[in-house]
């Protein structure tokens, strides 16, 4: 392996001085399963790992403040599974999450290093995207909010400057849940990279919520507020022509590898409409 | 002690090192003083190589030096299993992508590894060939110099051999219907779990070479002739491999890590990643084209091949795969007239290996899926003009090959029995049935010395290597019958030239049936000597005496053999040695040299699902039965056989290798080359072995470890038919790819 | 130069100070530090699970953890599991069904299938099939794997 330094502050302080200090030339530790084939492979040459795993401030990793439920930088994919907060309120993050890679690398991969390595396929970004969740980003001269959908901008892109870490991500406990899933589309059944990674939420307003992802630069919100979608009288037939213009914005590369870009687009609307069956199926069955 | 061994589910000789972390794979060998090596590659599959500038990398501390084709002797050492084309490291140009331009050499892995990148290679970046098409272009560059080529009709060609293989005339021939269609086969990878490694030390004035090789005796006579070494002076070490699947039956590195101990004086290992491991060696993708022609109640009257394998830059086996797979296009059918066109077509592409089922899975994927189409325009069952076609037991299928070794029906009988062949399925399942037959070796020769104990404890000494197939357990459960102990009294010693005598190799699945009679040769020849000392222990004529199975029948008494060798022996100790020898003879007037030894037979059915909007597959139920002969442990067998299936299924469903638009692979490494997990198993899968004991090992054993690989492809492509009406004629069976079909046909 | 630090940790239930390179992964520490080289290498990208040992009793790919985050940890590798030479249940299950066949993935298996009996005494199949996806075998021996932690469950009952 290349050679690099390490530090461990046990303050978000300490960890953003490092930042401050080190810039571009400064990585960030948290789960480590991307960030150490990065290292391997050389694809950055940092001159310093800032391991967060040592700040206190960011345990427990998962805790409900003030009506959000906050993910801290070190909340991993099996603890999202298994948190019992997470299955009530927003059962398509679990999905999402328990289909990250396999279980030793849930055991790792943290949610908040998903979403800031910008991959179009990431599983978990499609599911914050329908729950409007927000990432929050400590400076040294403050913190500031950002909705995951402007903080995501395009592949290995976020909205994130070197001296700046993000801290936690967090997601409304609204008092007009959404009821959403999450399926994706792979290779094979056992753990992938996916072609398409798909969520869509309804809610009590008729309002659905479609994110898709891996088909694209990076991962899209479409809201549709005809109602037609998250009616559960409309027919199929009534549906589908909406739901279509819902993927109008796909624009799947023609150098992928895991699939070719006319499947991808033909398959979008047979797992938006899926999902959107599950949601729905999941909307009638909040009292 | 009487005891029974054969079909007992004897528990793996070195099982237990295996579930305790305590087996020693190549790279997990403490050698002391060791240097590291690390390769230098270019990204690209073809190019000229203008200068190597190692400068920079040899100030790397921790380096000792930078190995390039300069510092090898002239001309460049060449070697190979067929042909000698290999370079030690690239010269000139480079060929394929990954082929190794520079080997840096250091104190540790890091050093190793950050000079590697520090190497600077000047190249020009040449157009590179690696579809069958390009190849044949006849304005196409020429992939190998004709200076490196036997001389011949086609080495101003990309074509490295062509075989006409046959009988009957097939345009005399009077078919009521013919089909005729292209099928084809990707190129996938061996993905052993265990990357290669190789580890040579300079050992007085000769070499000790540590290798995951499956022919150690063949990785010697290759060290010895490149560094011009007498055979005694090089020692070669196999630690079981961790998985070889053919791909790792030939030298590959070994030669350049060999030149690198020497100029150290030191031990230097070279350890592979698994993406270097997928760039060193491949299966043969090809494109083969099938006319059939049958009368109209289903009887073969004729079938015609033109076998296309896409080989690599170097001819490895490429030449032997496509000639051995292609003389059994035509299958277990009797056909009046067969012709047979193969071709090994050469190109800037990894260099093809032997994969488990050498060949026979590509073909068989053809004349399989070709007999479908044609059962289905018949409109006959696709099971019944299976069994209306095959050969009886006895009967040739191959005129001057050895004939049908097995009640070859009663197999695929069975895998109809047990899909439940017939019967009503819901809508949107189907099922595909298919058969498989591939030849064992057709020469072979295994040396065995088993040494059997003062205190009845026993020693057998075998070329072959463990590579998970469980050749050291089947060797000890034949001593330990043969010689009246417990299996626990039996150690197997393996891989290591300087202890154990010449085995030619360990492949198409021969160890049990060639290493197997050798072994039993051995303990023979111990019996025999053990018969001497009854004889003289209890005073009568040795014709009197026979020695089977650890008893000695005296005229009026039996004695476990144990007694007569303790007795034997006597106060002075010491141990009775026993040599065997077995071998399959050549027929030089044979196309393939010599006739099969067996035959490895298979049927495979199974029941599927597909996805009508997305084209996922799923396989409800697989079943796999094979003619084993005998099952000496019917839980390797079963290991071995249910692998397969896996494996098959792999090749089916997901399995390739993807080049871009120069020639580089895209898919190397484990993210994007995907093989079956725990979780892409058939929903249920059974093994099954037909065992009539009429094989040719010991006890009438066959060898099996390929059998349920060989027709996986085309019985789920057939399902996948009978469930859709969508036809795939291009592995894999992706998604993607039966959904097109099922949109094409529609 | 590598940067050093000292670290301690449990492994196998001996606890261990010493020095490691701050940019070595726990597998190559393990491995070549330690001399544990149960744990084998294989992807280095977290899909095989060959070099999977369990951290604080989680399992985790090795190959992608800096040794240094494990500073303080209990390390539990294969060679950790059998106790005075004795194999424990599931390594006796995993002989007596025939699963390790080449047995360079096994290590990696029978932590997943540890860590698995450990939370959850009495899997079924699907639950085996799940915990152990992140662990490639090329023998595909998976059913008798899968078969070797069921019968080692069953045990675990009597």
């Amino acid at each position: 392996m290349q050679s690099f330094g390490y530090r461990r502050p046990g303050t978000i302080d300490e960890a953003l001085a490092l930042l401050q200090e080190h810039g571009d030339a400064a990585r960030v530790l948290a789960g480590g399963t991307d960030l150490v084939i990065e290292l391997r492979n050389r694809w950055r040459r940092p001159k310093i790992v800032i391991d967060l795993k040592r700040i206190e401030e960011l345990r427990p990793p998962i805790r409900e403040v003030e009506g959000r439920l906050v993910f801290t930088a070190l909340a991993v994919m099996s603890e999202i599974v298994a948190d019992e907060r997470v299955q009530l309120h927003f059962p398509a993050l679990a999905e999402a999450a328990d289909v990250v890679g396999s279980i030793q690398i849930r055991n790792r991969a943290t949610l908040a290093g998903n979403i800031c390595n910008g991959s179009p396929a990431a599983d978990t970004a499609p599911p914050l995207l329908v729950y409007g969740a927000e990432v929050v980003i400590a400076a040294k001269n403050g913190t500031r909010r950002v909705a995951v959908d402007d903080f995501i901008i395009g592949p290995g892109k976020v909205d994130l400057q070197p001296t700046e870490l993000v801290t936690s991500i967090e997601i409304p406990i609204s008092a007009t849940p959404i009821a959403a899933a999450y399926t994706r589309m792979t290779r094979r059944r056992g753990t992938d990279l996916a072609s398409i990674t798909l969520c869509c939420g309804v809610d009590a307003t008729g309002t659905t919520r479609l994110a898709y992802g891996s088909v694209g630069p990076r991962a899209l919100l479409v809201i549709d507020n005809s109602g037609v979608l998250a009616d559960p009288a409309a027919s199929d037939e009534a549906k589908a022509p909406v739901l279509a213009s819902m993927f109008s914005a796909a624009s799947p590369s023609p150098k992928s590898m895991r699939a070719g870009p006319e499947y991808r687009v033909a398959m979008l609307p047979v797992l938006g409409a899926r999902a959107l069956r599950t949601a729905i199926e999941r909307q009638t069955r909040v009292p | 002690m009487k005891v029974d061994n054969i079909g007992a589910p004897a528990q793996r000789l070195g099982g237990i090192d295996r579930v305790t972390g305590h087996q020693r794979y190549v790279a997990d060998l403490p050698i002391a003083d060791t240097l590291h090596a690390k390769l230098v590659a270019l990204d690209c599959a073809h190019a000229r190589i203008l200068s190597i500038d190692t400068s920079v990398a040899e100030k790397v501390p921790g380096v000792v030096f930078v190995m390039t084709a300069d510092d090898l002797p002239t001309p460049m050492p060449r070697f190979g299993p067929q042909y000698q084309d290999r370079p030690v490291i690239a010269e000139g140009t480079t060929n394929y992508h990954g082929e190794p331009v520079a080997a840096v050499v250091a104190e540790t892995k890091d050093a190793a590894e950050e000079a590697a990148t520090l190497v600077k290679v000047e190249f020009e970046e040449l157009p590179a060939i690696f579809t069958v098409e390009a190849a044949l272009d006849p304005a196409a560059e020429l992939i190998q110099d004709p200076s490196i080529r036997r001389p011949g009709p086609f080495t101003e060609t990309n074509i490295l051999t062509e075989y006409h293989f046959g009988w009957g005339d097939v345009d005399a021939m009077d078919a009521d219907m013919v089909v005729e269609h292209t099928y084809a086969w990707p190129m996938q990878t061996h993905f052993a779990i265990e990357p290669h490694g190789y580890i040579a030390a300079p050992d007085g004035d000769g070499i000790i070479v540590w290798s995951s090789i499956q022919h150690p005796y063949q990785l010697q006579k290759t060290v010895a002739t490149v560094l011009g070494m007498p055979l005694s002076k090089v020692r070669v070490i196999a630690p079981d491999p961790g998985g070889g699947f053919g791909g790792k039956q030939h030298p590959k590195l070994e030669p350049l890590v060999a030149f690198m101990a020497m100029r150290a004086g030191r031990p230097v290992r070279l350890i592979l990643s698994l993406e270097e491991a997928f760039q060193g060696v491949r299966r043969a993708g090809t494109e083969v084209k099938v006319r059939m022609g049958l009368k109209s109640d289903g009887t073969l009257v004729f079938q015609d091949y033109v076998n296309r394998f896409l080989i690599g830059a170097y001819g490895d086996t490429g030449d032997r795969i496509s000639a051995k797979a292609s003389f059994l296009s035509a299958g277990p059918y009797r056909t009046p007239a067969v012709r047979i066109v193969s071709q090994a077509i050469l190109s800037h592409t990894t260099p093809t290996h032997p994969y488990r089922g050498f060949g026979i899975p590509q073909v068989t994927w053809a004349r399989e899926s070709c007999l479908d189409e044609a059962a289905i325009a018949l409109g006959i069952d696709r099971l019944e003009i299976r069994l209306h076609n095959l050969v009886r037991y006895g009967e040739e299928h191959v005129p001057g090959d050895t004939p049908a070794d097995g009640d070859w029906a009663q197999t695929v009988r069975k895998a109809a029995e047990e899909i439940h062949w017939g019967t009503p399925l819901p809508p949107g399942q189907g099922r595909g049935i298919a058969i498989g037959v591939k030849s064992g070796p057709t020469t072979g020769l295994s040396y065995a010395t088993v040494r059997f104990l003062a205190d009845a404890s026993v020693m057998v000494f075998s070329g072959t290597s463990d590579m998970g197939q469980g050749a050291r357990t089947i060797f000890a459960q034949i001593a330990a019958e043969e010689l009246g102990v417990s299996l626990d009294r039996v150690a197997v010693v393996m891989g290591d030239t300087a202890v154990v005598p010449y085995d030619q190799q360990t492949s198409a699945s021969r160890s049990s049936v060639l290493m197997g009679n050798a072994v039993l040769d051995a303990c023979r020849d111990i019996q025999r000597k053990i018969r001497a000392m009854a004889a003289r222990l209890h005073d009568v004529e040795e014709a009197e005496i026979t020695v089977d199975r650890g008893v000695v029948h005296l005229p009026d008494a039996e004695l476990p053999i144990v007694d007569v060798l303790k007795a034997g022996l006597g106060r002075m100790g010491g141990e009775v040695v026993g040599n065997g020898e077995a071998r399959k003879e050549a027929f030089p007037d044979h196309p393939l040299g010599g006739t099969a030894l067996f035959f490895e037979f298979n049927c495979t059915a199974c029941d599927v699902a597909v996805d009508p909007e997305t084209g996922e597959v799923t396989i409800l139920r697989h079943v796999t039965v094979g003619d084993v002969g005998l099952a000496l442990n019917p839980v390797q067998v079963t290991g071995q056989d249910e692998g397969a299936a896996i494996m098959g299924i792999g090749h089916a469903l997901m399995e390739h290798l993807i080049l871009d638009d120069k020639g580089r692979t895209r898919n190397l490494g484990a993210i994007d080359y995907r093989i079956p997990t725990s979780l892409d198993l058939p929903g249920e899968l059974h093994s099954f072995s037909i065992e009539n004991a009429d094989g040719p090992g010991p006890y009438g054993i066959k060898g099996i470890s390929e059998g349920s690989l060989l027709c996986t492809a085309p019985a789920v492509a057939g399902a996948v038919r009978d469930a859709t009406g969508a036809v795939v004629r291009r592995l894999p069976l992706s998604p993607e790819n039966v959904w097109r079909a099922m949109k094409e046909k529609t | 130069m590598n940067e050093m630090m000292q670290v301690e940790m449990t492994v196998n239930g001996r606890v261990r100070s010493f020095d490691v390179a701050v940019n070595h992964t726990l597998l190559e520490v393990l491995r070549d530090d330690i001399g544990l080289t149960g744990t084998k290498e294989c992807c280095v990208v977290g899909e095989c699970g060959a070099c999977t040992v369990l951290i604080d009793g989680v399992p985790m790919n090795s190959c992608l953890m800096l040794a240094v985050e494990a500073d303080g940890a209990d390390v539990l590798t294969v060679e950790g599991l059998a106790t005075d030479g004795h194999l424990d249940r599931l390594q006796q299950a995993f002989l007596e069904q025939g699963a390790a066949q080449c047995g360079f993935c096994i290590p990696g298996q029978l932590m997943s299938a540890h860590a698995l009996l450990q939370r959850n005494p009495h899997p079924t199949i699907d639950d085996i099939n799940e915990a152990l996806a992140g662990n490639l075998c090329r023998c595909a021996g998976y059913q008798q794997i899968s078969a070797a932690i069921m019968s080692s469950a069953e045990g675990a009952g009597r």
